[in-house]
């Protein structure tokens, strides 16, 4: 009987060959997929796992007996709007612990660079960024200590004594390994900070998944109806639903088979595209996106396994009865339980609104993925019921025959209406979320309202401000002077309009932030920071954090009521300075860098505000990609539903041609039946996401939910055009799969 | 050359097909075939497997345009006529009962019927009002809220006939209706279909191969070869 399948299959002639291979072809397009959002998966653990070394001094500097301790020190700095990864090391022996990449310490005066910072290092003039780094380049870091192939990376070499008093080094007998998703605290910032990241990935997974199987799944129903009449013919010569079920399985097991190999195929010539799509913030090496032994087991084993099952399962209705294909009967309604599994997913979110979040990071993590991932289920579930519940009183009512035929044939099978848009439906909830939740994060800022949306004009961008807090076990206290000279040394970089030097008239205490003044004069030069009131000549500008929100350039602030001299003897806490252009911008940070080589980076009021939206700009990320990647399959998933429906009514819809009935009625009615659903999922879609945002947002930071800008609602509604598009690159097939030939032939 | 030819009730033919030929790639399927058809008449055209009788109605009816000759309805030129002009006379003027697989599967019987006023423009209720009497004239009382794989073939063809009927059509074009039926259940619809088309005056187009089904008919003609080859007076109007 097998033997009789294969042949079937292989031996049909044209008609049998197309039919295997279109259905190899959507499983291959759904395998490819698949494997490269599993390979995504890795890839993302693999670049986060190589972030590890560099948390070093709070996730794995253990103490290992017999080793040399390693002065060592992480900080970041920022060139051109790129972060840096710079870490200082000094050995105190020969057995002190060696960063991965790199074959030993560099000794003072010396420094490893990764190949993409070497680069950076030799096409940039020395005074804007070389100066920085003292010594030389004693060699390239190499892949095992680089996140991405694009990684600014230096490794420099100092002397113990000298690095042992600078702020922030620590004395380390081993090299960290754990990535930043296992880091709950303060992790150095230029890793994907992944308090979260597991959410987000389950949810992104999910997202993806679901269209990619589905889409498998409708691939394998390709030409099922033919397959059924078929079958059922041959039920009718005598075959027993038994040996019906092993050809069935037969023929979709080798065409699943022959999808699979094109699918893992497909997925190894497009991994190198792959690697270079940015979406964590970094690009992937291609071995980045390598498949577990599990992977491969699981799609190249399970996939044909659920291929053959579902054939089974569709084949059900051709082993009752060898002319049940032939029969169409009153199917039964999605029940209204369908509608429970969203109610417990929203009605979660919504609890946490009324009683609050949980106190514990991982526990809200873990909460509010049980919220979201048990909506997006909820999505699935109700999908079909909806469906048919829009469908069965638009059938009941209304009077034009295309409404009706469309609407009928949605009530009689609505699981097979949503299961096309399924897909499509999920992606449009995902990217709703993210982009609802990273709107209103990035206009009320990661703190609330105290932190809203900065302007990033030319002015914001050429304003550097280097902080003068120093770190002490009471909190931060700022410094009592900036260095002789410092600011004249500023003045005199090529590229400077203006130096600000920002006292502190009221020191930090637990009910206020240290609040500023600067003089008129400086302040006049530095116009970014604001403006002074005609006769003013000392002013009052606020905490530090103001100077991030926007439009501060035209805050005319308050007089501070100190003459001059007296504030020039206060403590300092920030020099700001004023340049003409990006290039005099790095040139200023590598003379304040070299002041004040124990201070935080100096950044502009732009990359201040650029770096609180870096994780949202990943997730924008993950979420653009869950949609494009969403929006051909379901395009795809949409098209074969759209052919499997024209082929199963090529008679009665012929005849109704020959009969009168114009083409373009039964345009419309395919038109409706694919838009329709496609349409009233997106709403709903769209609807859930803003609502499951809307609920997120008022329990986790009591803010009420932005719209988002006008970019989501082109690219959601691109993806429906294109959608539409794809409903109607199906329609001239109906002028042909309804033709006089059909009536008179089938 | 021979032909059909049908003396109608107002005196003039209401269909006439004029040395129709028609071929389908290298084979011919009608050659130069003629054929009046007067109103109110019950035409059977009759012929073996192959012979050209369901093309010849499909070109009656203006589904296919012949490569030759000339159809004419109602005074009419028909084979001239666009493909959408033709469509709308076919719905409008013409009614069509198929040997099976016509009903929309996914519509009600009662759908199914009222199809084509709907199609015309006919408000739904309205358009269901009229018709509900059908299925007591065709004894289908209790079917309406049926799908098609839920009624027997007999039933389906009734469904069938009344929606080819329901729009009170000039002419019936039945193309062997009865075909996938028994005997017995064949000779009930075809009572059914005969009576309908007197009592409403609708000229019928029956293409069947099977003598007993012919015999309902006014008048006969044999298509053999793609040519109408011979054919019986109509009788006498009662």
């Amino acid at each position: 009987m097998i033997r009789l399948g294969v042949r079937l299959a292989l031996g049909g002639g044209r008609e049998a060959w197309g039919r295997l291979a279109l259905v190899a072809a959507g499983v291959a397009l759904g395998v490819s997929m698949l494997l490269g959002a599993l390979a995504g998966i890795n890839a993302v653990n693999a670049q986060n796992a190589r972030y590890g070394w560099l948390d070093t001094h709070t996730g794995g500097g253990a103490s290992v007996a017999g080793m040399d301790p390693l002065w060592w020190r992480v900080s970041s700095d920022e060139f051109a709007g790129r972060v840096i990864g710079r870490v200082d090391e000094a050995a105190t022996g020969a057995r002190s612990p060696v960063p991965p990449g790199i074959p030993r310490l560099p000794g003072p005066g010396q420094y490893y660079a990764s190949p993409a910072m070497a680069a950076l290092l030799r096409s940039t003039p020395a005074a804007e960024l070389g100066a920085r780094y003292p010594g030389r380049l004693a060699g390239l870091i190499g892949p095992a200590a680089l996140p991405a192939p694009d990684s600014l990376i230096v490794i420099i070499g100092r002397r113990a004594d000298e690095l042992a008093h600078a702020q922030g080094a620590e004395r380390v007998t081993a090299i960290g390994t754990a990535p930043p998703s296992a880091c709950s605290g303060d992790c150095y910032d230029i890793g994907i900070n992944a308090n979260g990241i597991e959410l987000i990935l389950s949810v992104v997974t999910a997202a993806l998944l679901f269209p990619i199987m589905t889409f498998i799944g409708t691939a394998t129903r390709l030409s099922a109806a033919r397959r059924e009449q078929r079958f059922a013919a041959m039920r009718l010569a005598g075959a027993t639903p038994g040996q019906i079920s092993l050809l069935a399985a037969v023929e979709s097991g080798l065409a699943a088979l022959a999808g699979v190999a094109a699918g893992f195929g497909l997925f190894y010539l497009g991994r190198p595209a792959l690697a270079r799509i940015d979406f964590t913030g970094g690009r992937f090496f291609t071995a980045d996106l390598s498949l577990s032994a599990a992977d491969v087991l699981l799609v190249a084993a399970g996939v044909p396994v659920a291929a053959v099952a579902a054939a089974w399962l569709a084949l059900r209705r051709v082993g009752a009865s060898p002319l049940a294909v032939a029969r169409r009967v009153t199917p039964p309604a999605p029940r209204a339980w369908r509608v429970l599994p969203l109610l417990i997913g929203l009605g979660e979110l919504a609890w946490f609104v009324h009683a609050g979040r949980p106190r514990a990071t991982s526990g809200q993590a873990q909460a509010y993925m049980f919220g979201i991932l048990m909506t997006m289920v909820g999505l699935v579930v109700v999908g079909p019921w909806l469906t048919g519940a829009v469908a069965r009183p638009l059938a009941r009512r209304t009077g034009r025959p295309a409404v009706l035929l469309a609407a009928r044939r949605l009530a009689d099978n609505p699981s097979s209406g949503f299961r096309a848009i399924g897909g499509l439906v999920l992606a449009l909830f995902v990217t709703s979320v993210a982009v609802a939740t990273i709107t209103t994060i990035d206009a009320y800022g990661v703190g609330g309202r105290d932190r809203p949306l900065v302007r990033r004009g030319p002015a914001e961008r050429a304003t550097l401000i280097d902080r003068y807090q120093t770190y002490t076990p009471a909190g931060p206290r700022d410094a009592p002077a900036i260095p002789a000279g410092l600011p004249a040394e500023l003045r005199s970089v090529p590229g400077v309009l203006g130096v600000t030097v920002v006292h502190t008239i009221s020191p930090d205490s637990p009910d206020h932030p240290a609040i500023g003044a600067v003089t008129c004069a400086q302040l006049a030069d530095t116009p970014a920071l604001g403006q002074c009131p005609a006769g003013a000549t000392t002013v009052n500008v606020g905490g530090g954090a103001d100077w991030s929100r926007g439009g501060i350039n035209e805050q005319r602030w308050p007089p501070a009521g100190v003459p001059v001299t007296q504030l020039e003897r206060l403590p300092v806490q920030a020099v700001v300075v004023a340049a003409n252009g990006p290039a005099a911008v790095e040139r200023a940070r590598s003379a304040l860098r070299l002041a004040n080589p124990d201070h935080v980076i100096p950044l502009t009021i732009a990359e201040e505000a650029d770096r609180d939206r870096k994780l949202n700009r990943a997730y924008q990320r993950l979420a653009n990609l869950v949609m494009l990647i969403s929006l051909p399959v379901a395009g795809c998933g949409l098209a074969v539903g759209a052919i499997a429906g024209l082929a199963e009514r090529g008679r009665p819809f012929s005849l109704l041609r020959l009969a009168g009935t114009p083409l373009g009625l039964l345009r419309r009615v395919v038109a409706l039946e694919n838009a329709v659903p496609l349409l009233a999922g997106a709403v709903v879609a769209i609807a859930t996401g803003f609502l499951t945002a809307g609920l997120f947002l008022r329990s986790q930071l009591g803010e009420t939910v932005r719209a988002p800008a006008a970019s989501y609602y082109a690219l959601v509604g691109a993806g429906l055009v294109a959608s539409l598009l794809v409903i109607a690159s199906t329609l001239p097939l109906l002028e042909r799969a309804t033709g006089p030939a059909i009536a008179r032939n089938d | 050359m021979s032909g059909g030819t049908g003396a109608g009730a107002g005196g003039g033919p209401l269909i006439e097909a004029r040395h129709v030929s028609l071929s389908f790639g290298p084979t011919p399927a009608l050659r130069g075939a003629s054929l009046t058809v007067a109103a109110g008449e019950i035409l059977a055209v009759m012929g073996p497997s192959g012979s050209g009788k369901s093309t010849l109605l499909h070109c009656l009816a203006g589904i296919l345009t012949p490569d030759s000759g000339e159809i004419h309805f109602a005074g009419r030129r028909l084979d001239t006529l666009r493909e959408n002009e033709r469509g709308a006379l076919r719905r409008d003027r013409f009614g069509f009962v198929f040997q099976f697989g016509q009903l929309v599967p996914e519509l009600t019987a009662e759908e199914n019927v009222a199809l084509p006023l709907l199609l015309n423009g006919v408000r739904r209720a309205r358009a269901l009002a009229e018709a509900r009497p059908w299925f007591d004239r065709l004894d289908l009382a209790g079917t309406q809220s049926r799908r098609s794989g839920e009624l027997s073939g007999g039933q389906a063809q009734r469904v069938a006939l009344a929606r080819a009927l329901v729009a009170r059509p000039d002419v019936l074009f039945a193309d062997e209706p009865t075909g996938a039926l028994d005997s017995l259940t064949g000779e009930n619809v075809m009572n059914l279909l005969v009576s309908e088309a007197r009592d409403q005056g609708t000229t019928v187009i029956l293409v069947t191969h099977a003598p007993r089904v012919a015999a309902y008919a006014d008048r006969e003609v044999v298509v053999r070869d793609g040519t109408v080859t011979s054919y019986e007076p109509a009788p006498a109007a009662s």
